[in-house]
């Protein structure tokens, strides 16, 4: 039996640190300096005073944004600035996530000769720590890493030394969805490591926020396999002692699918901290606007982004990121990305919410959803391992926690999923996920409402993936 | 239901290029060749250009699909087919599909492009994959445009 424990905290940090920190393109950090300037920096700059600020039923906003070339990612952080954002993204290339910064770096070199973009995101090791505060200067609003990283160590170091007050992922939520072979065993160590650094640099008043990247394949995720990774993730983080953490979801392309997995997603969250020995830990709930396949037409687009808006606001999310209508043709510009968080806004103020959006449908499908993450949670707790992390990683070997669509070669791919009548996900197999019989019952029976069985399978499922184009 | 695919059918070498992640179309490819009946030897994410032409040559490949959908495409596949060539391999049909550059541009930009990367077809973002398949049974009577 493993179950998490403040007992569990990483010992003999320092020396991997030093590791760690020993690379070039660390550029000579050292943690007294950034702890100085993380002092330093003002108030606003750390998400948990930004969101203990927050009104009921207005969720802060948060876009995308990474771009290679310096001057172009300060162009974007002003301008998504101006525009409202609340939090401030920075997004990085996919070859800094792999950890070849080599590439990155050549790549950032024909991107600045040519005045092109041949990353998809801003190579923050390449740039290093010094430059990247200056994109900062004067910034009195969070900003956050987006990434996607399975050994985030030296990234997150340099963004945190660069002023960055929260980090996204982890270590299934960013090697699940965004890795073919790094190993899973090492990527939870390293996000250990992290969420170590998190708490390192935290202070009560100030702490360094983690938030989990709960949309993970963002196709055809059951609620039950989002919830319980987004809930490992934040037992992991708090026994690494991180203070301030946000669990969070995608859109499920169901209203009401949404509306029950944002209730039992808070409800259990709050549950299991203070059961482990955790109260002091904050949590917040993210809303993902819909993050699969987008409509090519902007209209279409524009329309999607606005009902989404709407389901953030109707669940209180504390921050809700967002889409563009670009989303389909590939990286937005700079202005489209600055009047979807105008057009957010405008949706969420008009509107106003509704507290508290209930109905027996939403009701029987939030009891479904909470006794399936129940069965998965206390399996993996009752699994051997001195810790809790080796848990989960043998409920992943298993097959217990099995990601629909994810790329990752040691991952089970025996869950099967599809959409019933209502849009709602729907588990048709659930492979070695261990949900109890009564509930696969009860799931299956919402599937036979559906009625294209005689169609290729390769088409229904695009149906399903392309359900919101 | 899945045609049985038979030792006539046509050899497909699929995968993902450049540090490329994007999974689902490759799965939902996959998944729409195999059942049009084809042999389909999938390279999944992450593949470097050497790796499409590896595999064509040991598979015998009568086609291979590239996949870009991050943008890297135009990075990884300049030149795509002079490998192939070298190799005699000149006959086998390359397609490429997805989001194959970078930010928004011109789609008869961006097929001429690639069309003199080596590419037969160009699908970019196109995203039914029947077109391509039809496409693909159509282009196998004839063989690749680039001898």
């Amino acid at each position: 039996m493993a179950r998490p424990t403040p007992e569990a905290r990483l010992r003999g940090i320092e020396r991997q640190r030093e590791q760690v920190l020993s690379h070039p393109l660390a550029r000579g950090l050292r943690t007294d300096e950034v702890a100085r300037h993380l002092a330093g920096l003002p108030a606003r700059r750390f998400p948990s005073i930004r969101y203990a600020e927050r009104e009921r039923g207005m969720p802060l906003l948060q876009p995308r944004g990474g771009t290679p070339i310096f001057e172009e990612q300060l162009r974007l952080t002003r301008m998504l600035s101006d525009a409202g954002a609340d939090f401030v993204p920075l997004t990085i290339d996919s070859c800094t996530r792999h950890n070849q910064y080599d590439t990155a770096s050549q790549l950032l070199r024909r991107s600045e000769e040519e005045g092109k973009a041949y990353l998809n995101g801003y190579p923050l090791v390449c740039h290093g720590h010094e430059l990247t505060r200056q994109l900062y200067t004067g910034l009195d609003k969070p900003v956050s890493l987006r990434h996607g990283t399975p050994d985030a160590r030296l990234l997150v170091e340099l963004a945190i030394g660069s002023g960055i007050a929260e980090i996204e992922g982890g270590g299934l939520c960013y090697s699940l969805p965004y890795s073919e072979g790094f190993p899973v065993d090492r990527a939870l160590l390293y996000w250990q490591y992290v969420d170590r650094v998190c708490a390192l640099y935290s202070t009560p008043e100030r702490p360094i926020h983690r938030e989990s990247f709960g949309p993970l394949s963002a196709t055809l995720v059951p609620p039950v396999i989002a919830i319980v990774i987004e809930l490992v993730e934040l037992l992991l983080a708090a026994e690494q002692g991180v203070l301030s953490f946000a669990v969070s979801f995608g859109q499920t392309g169901s209203f009401i699918q949404d509306v029950a997995t944002a209730q039992v997603m808070r409800k259990l969250a709050r549950e299991l901290l203070d059961e482990h020995g955790f109260a002091a830990m904050q949590v917040r709930l993210v809303y993902h606007q819909w993050m699969g396949q987008f409509p090519m037409q902007r209209e279409r687009a524009a329309a999607l982004i606005a009902g989404s808006a709407m389901v953030a606001g109707v669940i209180d999310a504390d921050k809700v990121v967002v889409k563009t209508v670009d989303e389909a043709l590939g990286v937005p510009r700079p202005e489209v990305n600055a009047e979807a968080v105008d057009s957010v806004r405008y949706v969420l103020r008009t509107f106003g919410t509704p507290a508290g959006v209930d109905s027996p449908a939403i009701q029987i499908e939030a009891a479904l959803i909470e006794s399936e993450v129940r069965s998965v949670m206390q399996a993996i707790f009752g699994l051997s391992g001195d810790a809790f992390w080796e848990s989960v990683y043998r409920a992943f070997q298993m097959g217990w926690i099995d990601l629909p669509f994810s790329p990752h070669a040691d991952n089970a791919n025996k869950l099967v999923t599809m959409r019933d009548a209502n849009r709602s996900i729907r588990i048709v197999e659930p492979g070695a996920v261990p949900i109890r019989a009564q509930d696969l019952v009860a799931e299956r029976a919402m599937l036979a409402t559906r009625t294209d069985g005689e169609q290729k399978t390769y088409r229904r499922m695009l149906a399903d993936i392309a359900l919101m184009v | 239901m899945v045609e049985a695919a038979s030792a006539e059918s046509p050899r497909l070498v699929i995968g993902v290029i450049g540090d490329d992640i994007h999974i689902v179309g490759n799965r939902i490819m996959h998944l729409a060749l195999e059942e049009s009946g084809c042999r389909v030897f999938n390279l999944r994410t992450r593949n470097r250009p050497e790796h499409f032409v590896q595999a064509a040559l040991e598979v015998n490949a009568h086609a291979v699909f590239v996949s870009s959908l991050n943008g890297e495409g135009e990075h990884w596949c300049a030149d795509f087919r002079r490998p192939f060539a070298a190799l005699g391999l000149g006959h086998v049909l390359l397609y490429v599909g997805g989001n194959v550059v970078v930010g928004s541009r011109p789609e008869p930009e961006v097929v001429s492009l690639f069309k003199s990367y080596g590419f037969d077809r160009v699908y970019h973002q196109r995203p039914d994959i029947g077109a391509a398949i039809i496409d693909l049974f159509e282009d196998l009577k004839h063989g690749a445009s680039h001898p």
